[in-house]
């Protein structure tokens, strides 16, 4: 029994156990071949970073499993498909229509898939959810995918029109529906987390970001002549912009501001992300909760910060990398496809080294971002976890069943998918 | 090393168990302190399960209960490995299962871009005739309204169609004169409509369902009416093969290959948006040699001039194309003039109009 006691006795904290090497090599080889080919190998790249982070996550003393295959993503993904093309087919069909119909046909399917998106996204959280084992039991979700799949959409339109100001209580009243239906074997799961909270931690950020586009909203409600840039607009012509600054000659002042204003909120926006995921996260996982299992956050934003600084780091070590490479593949492309006489073949090696670096280059950022940024939020979320009411794990008795992988085949397809 | 430690949770309730675990002769036994038998597992059935590093789990095939063990003593967990021949922690059997996903994976990329370059052409050439015209009508009348929008952008003051002003209606009657002979030696299943349009540029295109689209600038940049004729045959070519069908079927497969199948990875957008224009330039190549082909023979069938369309195709087309070969939606001029010219005979050849209808023509869009 000797090498029992070594292991930490079970307390109230959660621990990851990996290892960021083996991490970057699954990722690295990952996404080589999702480039060679052409996205397919993502089933089995998803399931073994999914395998992956499970495994090494240990929660009191025993860590998780995943126990989903590539080739149930993949049976789901093609199932998703079958669905799908007669809805595509038929929304095709109705574009053909002269009438209101065809009018209205875009609309329609834009409003249709949105709704099928989030009916995939409950389905697949119930996939997730019941390949997730822990201590022998699995977890499982109820209740109707249908259901939250309406309520999400009411729920973004509302988001929409309030120009997100709706949205944590979006975030509080769709993670209520979801984990009242979610269990851990026969543990009932549910949310604590109050919108109201949210929202008055996340107002001054909203401001940040909205108010300089109000502001320049308002100045050229305030400037322009309406009236006249309509004339002018509508006459037509070469000399557009030249008649329009006539009849409006403050128009390039309200412009520049325009610019330092949308610039100011861009600014904003890339520099608060990361206090706004810090947010998000510590709210969100301080508000789980199992029977009597309570979770808490201690999760620190300069942490989520340093995932951001590592990621910069990463990416400019990349860059440097890619530029000198595709310098020299510059170099044979332009030899290749240069020249008088230019052969087919010469073409297509041209083209085929422009678009594979191109690509390499945005699978090389992907991949940095998710070794660095996406790796260490499931890490700090995971290890600033406090958990209490712990001996309710003792006596948890099984329930629930494997659920079909329709879901994240739809998700996929629909690209609404999640880890 | 014949008995060990380890953790065992039976898959019916969460409560961790110690266990004693036997290797017994073909079976792995799991007993508690007391020594009473909570599992006993054959080798052959022995799952191995992600765990850490450090950890070997372990389950039994085909179980419906989640019943795990963890060993976490190294030595042991070797000893275990030995007996069982579907737990290998070296990871070669891994490694060849991803060699073969990995060769499957690509097969499967291949084969849909061999798909994609023979297939999704031979199934357009196949079902597009199979349509019914209705169809192919209202596909074309869809298409029409959105070429319309298009081309039609409303700034000249005039009417955007030629040939309904008083003062050219004769040149309207004499594009119909043309027209009419060429229909009545093409022999085509359903009535052509032809509009001229106040376009500079000199071009024409076919619709699905037969609407013909010709700029003024064809016309002005034509020295004799053969040559417009010519033109016009190549069009009457596209509708009778119908190739704006085709080009909608074609566009819809490569949608479905490229956008649901492949490139759905990060990068990928680029990737489909690269095959699909080498692609459909690579099907549009292919039709527009059909449709000189077919404008040959129909000339010479209606008594025309072959070797007008050639010369128009020259004096529009201009000696070299800049840009890729393989984003050209059309052959190179140089190559399209020879094939035409091959078709010409030495019989004579009546011209499709009089000198006074040819200047009727020319004023079609005088307004
Ligand atoms: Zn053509």
């Amino acid at each position: 029994m000797s090498s029992l006691e070594a292991e930490p006795a079970p307390g109230g904290s959660v621990r990851f156990l990996g290892h960021r090497r083996a991490y970057w090599r699954l990722l690295v080889r990952g996404a080589l071949l999702l480039m060679v080919t052409l996205g397919i190998y993502r089933f089995w790249l998803n399931t073994d970073v999914r395998r992956y982070l499970w495994a090494n996550t240990e929660v009191a003393g025993e860590t998780l499993e995943y126990t989903g295959t590539p080739l149930e993503l993949l049976i789901g993904f093609l199932i998703a498909i079958a669905i799908l093309i007669p809805i595509y087919l038929g929304f095709f069909l109705a574009a053909l229509d002269l009438g209101t119909i065809g009018q209205m046909s875009g609309m329609i399917a834009f409003l249709a898939l949105g709704v099928l998106g989030q009916y995939a996204v409950f389905r697949a959280r119930r996939y997730r959810l019941t390949r997730t084992i822990y201590r022998g039991l699995r977890f499982y979700q109820s209740g109707s995918a249908l259901l939250y799949a309406l309520r999400a959409s009411l729920w973004w339109i509302l988001t929409g029109l309030t120009i997100g100001l709706a949205y944590p209580f979006q975030v509080a009243s769709l993670e209520r529906y979801k984990m009242r239906h979610t269990y851990y074997g026969d543990l009932a799961g549910r949310f604590d987390g109050s919108g109201l909270r949210l929202f008055l931690r996340g107002l001054p950020m909203w401001i940040a970001v909205v108010a300089p586009i109000a502001v320049t909203i308002g100045a050229f409600i305030e400037v322009v002549d309406w009236q006249a840039l309509a004339d002018a607009a509508a006459a037509g012509g070469d000399d557009v912009m030249g008649r329009i600054e006539s009849t409006n000659p403050q128009i390039a002042d309200v412009m520049v501001f325009a610019m330092l204003m949308g610039g100011a909120s861009v600014t904003f926006a890339a520099v608060l992300y990361p206090v706004y995921q810090a947010l998000m996260l510590r709210w969100w996982s301080s508000g789980l909760r199992f029977g009597d299992i309570v979770m808490t956050s201690k999760l620190r934003t300069a942490q989520v910060y340093g995932a951001y600084v590592r990621f910069v780091g990463y990416a400019i070590l990349f860059s440097i990398v890619a530029a000198i490479v595709g310098g020299l593949a510059l170099v044979a492309a332009g030899l290749l496809a240069g020249g008088e006489q230019t052969s087919i073949f010469g073409e297509v090696a041209a083209t085929v080294i422009l678009l594979g670096g191109y690509v390499i280059l945005a699978l090389g950022f992907s991949t940095v971002y998710r070794a660095t940024v996406l790796l260490s939020l499931w890490q700090l979320g995971m290890e600033s976890l406090q958990l209490s009411g712990l001996s309710a794990l003792d006596q948890v008795k099984a329930a629930g069943r494997a659920s079909s992988p329709i879901g994240e085949g739809l998700a996929d397809a629909l690209n609404t998918g999640g880890y | 090393m014949q008995s060990g430690a380890g953790i065992f949770f039976d898959g019916i309730t969460s409560a961790r168990h110690d266990v004693a675990v036997t290797l017994g002769a073909a079976s792995l036994v799991i007993s508690d302190r007391t020594g009473n038998v909570l599992a006993n597992w054959p080798y052959n059935e022995l799952e191995p399960l992600t765990a850490p590093d450090k950890v070997l789990r372990i389950g039994r095939r085909g179980n419906l209960a989640l019943e795990r063990l963890e060993i976490f003593d190294a030595d042991f967990a070797h000893a275990v490995d030995e007996q069982a021949i579907h737990i290998d922690r070296t990871g070669m059997i891994q490694r060849r299962q991803r060699g073969s996903v990995i060769g499957w994976t690509v097969a499967a990329t291949v084969s849909m871009l061999l798909v994609a370059w023979f297939g999704i052409p031979a199934l357009a050439e196949r079902i597009a005739p199979l349509l019914p015209v209705t169809i192919e009508r209202k596909l074309g009348d869809a298409v029409d309204v959105q070429t319309r929008a298009m081309l039609d952008t409303g700034k000249t003051g005039t009417a955007f169609e030629c040939g309904t002003a008083d003062s050219e209606k004769a040149g309207r009657a004499a594009l119909d004169k043309m027209i009419h002979r060429l229909e009545a030696a093409a022999g085509l299943p359903g009535p052509l409509r032809s509009i001229v349009v106040r376009k500079v540029e000199a071009n024409a295109l076919a619709l699905p369902g037969g609407q013909v689209y010709i700029f003024r600038g064809l016309i002005d940049k034509a020295e004799n009416a053969d040559e417009v004729a010519g033109v016009i045959a190549h069009e009457i070519g596209h509708v009778a093969h119908r190739d704006g069908t085709k080009a909608v079927l074609q566009a819809g497969g490569l949608s479905f290959l490229f956008g649901m199948l492949l490139g759905d990875f990060v990068g990928g957008g680029a990737v489909v948006i690269a095959a699909k224009t080498v692609l459909q330039s690579s099907y549009t190549r292919e039709a527009e040699s059909a449709a000189d082909a077919y404008a040959a023979a129909l000339m010479n069938k209606a008594g025309g001039n072959v070797r007008a369309l050639a010369t128009m195709l020259t004096r529009i087309g201009g000696a070299t194309e800049p840009g890729m070969k393989i984003l050209l939606d059309h052959p190179e001029t140089k190559a399209r003039v020879a094939a035409i010219n091959k078709f010409a005979d030495a019989k004579s050849t009546t011209p499709f109009l009089d000198a006074k209808e040819w200047a009727a023509l020319k004023r079609i869009c005088a307004g």
